[in-house]
């Protein structure tokens, strides 16, 4: 090597050796600007109102939103969740149990032992004993105290009686000492871990709630008592000396904003940084009706996240500018939207129309509606893929070419069909023209319906489109005897797919008034009477018998049986067109330094965000 | 002139109790199902279904809740006089939510009145006296663009602009004047300005032309043929006949306003008494949505009497026995 190549040579090394330096250097102070570090206020806008289901008390709040807060930041249950994203998500972990119980007695008791260094937050300022979780299980089976869930807990025994006036306890629940409880069940129930996750069972102070009750129970939720990390700021002001002294905590107005500060009972050593990291110092959540302003203030970092939709500008915005995409965050709903045919309802009473239907919706078109494929992927079955471990992930029974729709395989469903008389594949009956179909007037709504008109005209099917704005209770009487609408969705309450068919197509849920089973699923001729539901009342297919018998499962069986009655309906009950699974979408601003997902409320994990 | 008030009050009380019983009969006759499934969870149970209409006081039929609510409002309820219930959905008094509301939609009203009035009126006396000038032109391009122009595209693009981009004002949001004069103003100019705009379009309009057909009248010509000064005639003579209707259009705009600034307000996160009727109507909340009716009702009927009144003081001719 010449002396002269060698310089050259050297020079480019030493260059080399400055840039790795450089670069090194600035990445080391990047990484060290951005790192994650306790303190700050997290900031959210919340869109429009807080819309809580229950003011916001743990007995009967039943809104996604709330459980984000109660579960990552306000309250603690007896099991739980590490609050991230995906699988993991939905894993139950112990929170103020020592230890996730194994079921005894053939699956029908759990015993759950309670950590010491429990406390609630001030004011009560004392220790959480087996008799607070026995309390707030108590409340939420009063049906005098809005429970919006019991139906959950019916399995343990004795809940009904008590639900009912007729005994003074439930005899399934026993706390044989301050850091125990027991609960027996009538039957096996594979998921009851799951249940006993959800907030409302959360241990809750009598001496507080008492003053909650009846009439007055959901004003509990102004002066919520925490567990967790966080509690309403001014809660440790209020005097609970007597129920005519508790005022409203001041941290928490019901029309504008709830701010949370640091529960100074809260023990870290109680809780795993894996579930909890509880980074800022407080949290500021404020109501703000201009959804636009929300996402202008997260730009400008005035707030750290939202709780809102972003609009087509917007995600456009985050999507194609390189340096926003990280801070739009896409995560799985664990949601399915559907179209529901009702199977009373002519032509849906016949299984070759509502396959046909299948068949011919162009999925594609529906999901452009919501905004293409950051909405989601397109569903084709009844439950999100990720609850049931992805067994069905490939499952498509009605797979269409780029599932947008196929005319030649609807046809041959179609001809099948009582309604096709000439057997052309399309339906040429009376009962095909000007159907009921009930749409809502959200801005899917108005995109969605088109296709579907369109669509559906192709095998004969004309409808009658009424739109209403808040189409659910329509749909939710069956003596409306509605023959098809596109507005339901569907998401879990608890990562097992019993919340989706339990409530969706078991005959037991078939009620007059709030029916989930749009389309009466195993509905019967003494059913309908009591319902006041009309047509095809008979010969009506049927699922309780593989839903009852998959509620008794335990373990990794569970999850196939469930795959097994999702395949059971898509095939040989064909009660909706599926078409999407959808992802839920978050905008957060540069000051966030650490963000995740919560798998469990399909919110942000408030549990392990920080800001700079 | 006494008797007149009394009997129009009377009327008014009558007015009022009309329009809310329409707004019960209204709520409860729509298709919109079992208000109690609302309020209840997933599949609710008949027995949870009847406690939650008992603790809503919907387990009565809709005239006897009127009934209910006429007795409670004029002998008060729990939370004092008048009373008009709590939220079916957060459970706070309808009272605290209207008065916690009513400041900052007041405010809104106040602001913009002023500068509607002051800005329209003079710009359609100035479009009037220079009729066909370049002046007159530009001040109804103005007004065209006002009518035009639809509030919410008005208020975002403000927004983005002025506020977003160049940081005039506050912002969106409402900061009591407890908290600085200041802060206060600066979160309100932008509404004020916005709000103002449409109406000011429309009185200037109405101004320009209510003032034109006055100066073609016969006793303006004498009073010019008397050798009056231009502004006499115009001020005096001309602009106090033209001035009637622009009262009762102002009356009535501003009772209008207290529950009807939806949009404003919405766009501006005020939050004021038209964003708690859209959300309570939204939610079914009809303890809150019946409080703001009767508000605005309340505020139509009393400045529709208060504009009668000041017609006999603005027009000699009016008299009431």
């Amino acid at each position: 090597m010449s002396s002269h190549l060698r310089k050259v040579v050297l020079a480019i090394v030493a260059l080399a050796i400055a840039a790795g330096i450089t670069v090194a250097a600035s990445t080391a102070a990047s990484s060290k600007k951005d790192a994650v570090k306790a303190g700050g206020t997290y900031k959210v806008g919340w869109e429009q109102s807080f819309g809580f289901t229950d003011a916001f008390d743990p007995t009967g709040e039943y809104l996604g939103n709330a459980w984000a807060l109660y579960s990552n930041l306000l309250l603690r249950t007896l099991v739980g969740y590490n609050h991230v994203a995906g699988a993991a998500g939905n894993v139950i972990v112990p929170d103020i149990a020592s230890s996730v119980p194994k079921p005894t007695n053939g699956g029908k008791t759990y015993t759950f032992h309670l950590k010491s260094g429990i406390k609630f937050s001030p004011p009560v300022n004392r220790a959480v004993t087996s008799k607070d979780v026995l309390y707030a299980m108590e409340r939420l089976a009063n049906p005098k105290d809005g429970g919006q869930y019991p139906f959950y807990y019916t399995v343990i025994k004795g809940w009904d009686a008590y639900a009912s006036g007729k005994a003074k306890s439930i005899s399934g629940i026993k706390t044989p000492n301050n850091s125990t409880i027991v609960f027996n069940l009538t039957q096996p129930t594979g998921d009851f871990l799951y249940r006993m996750s959800m907030p409302a069972t959360s241990p809750i102070p009598v001496e507080v709630a008492k003053c909650f009750t009846g009439a007055k129970a959901n004003q509990y939720g102004r002066d919520l008592i925490s567990t967790g990390p966080y509690m309403i700021q001014g809660i440790d002001s209020v005097n609970i000396g007597s129920c005519s002294a508790i005022k409203p905590a001041s941290g928490f107005d019901p029309l504008s904003s709830l701010t949370l500060v640091r529960n100074p009972n809260y023990s870290q050593a109680t809780d795993s940084k894996a579930a909890r990291e509880s980074n800022p110092d407080e949290f500021q959540f404020t109501v703000d009706s201009n959804s636009d302003d929300i996402y202008n203030k997260v730009a400008a970092g005035q707030l750290d996240d939202e709780v809102s939709s972003p609009s087509p500008v917007v995600l456009r915005k985050y999507l194609t500018t390189p340096s926003l995409r990280s801070r739009l965050k896409q995560n799985v709903g664990d949601r399915t939207w559907y179209i529901t045919m009702n199977l009373t309802q002519a032509p849906f009473d016949d299984i070759h129309v509502r396959k046909a239907m299948n068949y011919i919706i162009d999925k594609q078109a529906l999901r452009k509606g919501w905004g293409g494929p950051t909405a989601g992927d397109i569903a084709t079955h009844i439950v999100p893929n990720p609850i049931l471990h992805n067994i069905l992930s490939e499952y498509d029974p009605y797979r269409t070419p780029n599932d947008s729709g196929s005319e030649a395989l609807a046809k041959k469903a179609m001809k099948g069909s009582k309604y096709d008389t000439n057997g052309d594949g399309k339906c040429d009956a009376a009962a095909c023209k000007n159907v009921l179909m009930i749409a809502d007037v959200r801005a899917v709504d108005k995109a969605m319906v088109p296709v579907i008109i369109a669509d559906a005209a192709k095998i004969g099917i004309t409808f009658k489109v009424r739109s209403i704005n808040g189409a659910y209770p329509t749909i939710q009487t069956p003596k409306n005897n509605v023959p098809i609408s596109e507005r339901p969705g569907w998401g879990k309450d608890y990562a097992d797919a019993s919340t989706f068919f339990a409530e969706l197509f078991s005959s037991d849920t078939i009620i007059p008034q709030g029916n989930t089973n749009y389309s009466l699923v195993g509905l019967t001729p003494a059913i309908a009477k009591k319902i006041g539901a009309k047509g095809t009342v008979t010969g009506i297919p049927s699922a309780d018998k593989q839903i009852n018998h998959c509620q008794t499962v335990s373990g990794p069986s569970r999850v196939s049986c469930w795959a097994s009655v999702d395949r059971y309906l898509m095939t040989n009950v064909v009660p909706w067109v599926p078409y999407l699974s959808a992802r839920n979408l978050n905008v957060i601003s540069s000051n966030v330094t650490k963000w995740n997902y919560d798998q469990f409320s399909d919110q942000t994990a408030y549990a392990h965000v920080a800001v700079k | 002139m006494i008797f007149y008030i009394a009997r129009r009050l009377a009327w008014t009380v009558l007015v009022i109790a009309a329009v809310l019983l329409i707004t019960y009969a209204v709520f409860f006759l729509l298709p919109q199902g079992d208000i109690a499934t609302r309020f209840a969870g997933k599949s609710p149970s008949t027995e949870e279904l009847n406690e939650i209409r008992q603790r809503l006081d919907l387990n009565h039929p809709w005239y006897a809740q009127f009934g209910l609510f006429v007795k409670h409002f004029f002998t008060g309820d729990e939370y004092g006089w008048p009373g008009l219930g709590k939220s079916y959905v957060n459970n706070v008094s309808v009272m605290t939510q209207i008065s916690s509301r009513i400041a900052r939609t007041l405010w809104l009203i106040a602001g913009a009145a002023v500068i509607w009035l002051v800005s329209g009126v003079a710009i359609g006396i100035i479009s009037a006296v220079r009729r066909r000038s370049i002046l007159d032109r530009v001040a109804m391009g103005f007004a065209l663009f006002g009518i035009s122009a639809p509030v919410f595209w008005l208020g975002l693009m403000s927004l983005w602009l002025l506020w977003f981009k160049l940081g005039i004002g506050g912002g969106t949001g409402y900061s009591p004047i407890s908290q600085g004069l200041g802060a206060w103003a600066g979160h309100l100019i932008l509404p004020w300005c916005v709000l103002a705009l449409l109406y000011a379009a429309f009185y200037a309009r109405m101004t320009r032309n209510n003032l034109l057909e006055t100066l073609g009248e016969d006793y303006i010509r004498t009073a010019r043929a008397k050798g009056l000064s231009e502004r006499t005639v115009i001020f005096k003579h001309g602009l106090r006949a033209s001035l009637t209707p622009i009262v009762t259009m102002f009356g009535l705009d501003i009772a209008l306003l207290v529950g009807g600034a939806i949009i404003t307000e919405s766009v501006f996160n005020l939050q004021g008494v038209g964003w708690l009727a859209i959300q309570s109507a939204q939610n079914q909340d009809l303890p809150t949505l019946v409080g703001v009716i009767m508000l605005t009702a309340s505020a139509v009927a009393i400045m529709n009497l208060v504009v009668d009144v000041l017609y006999a003081f603005i027009d000699p001719r009016v008299r009431y026995a």
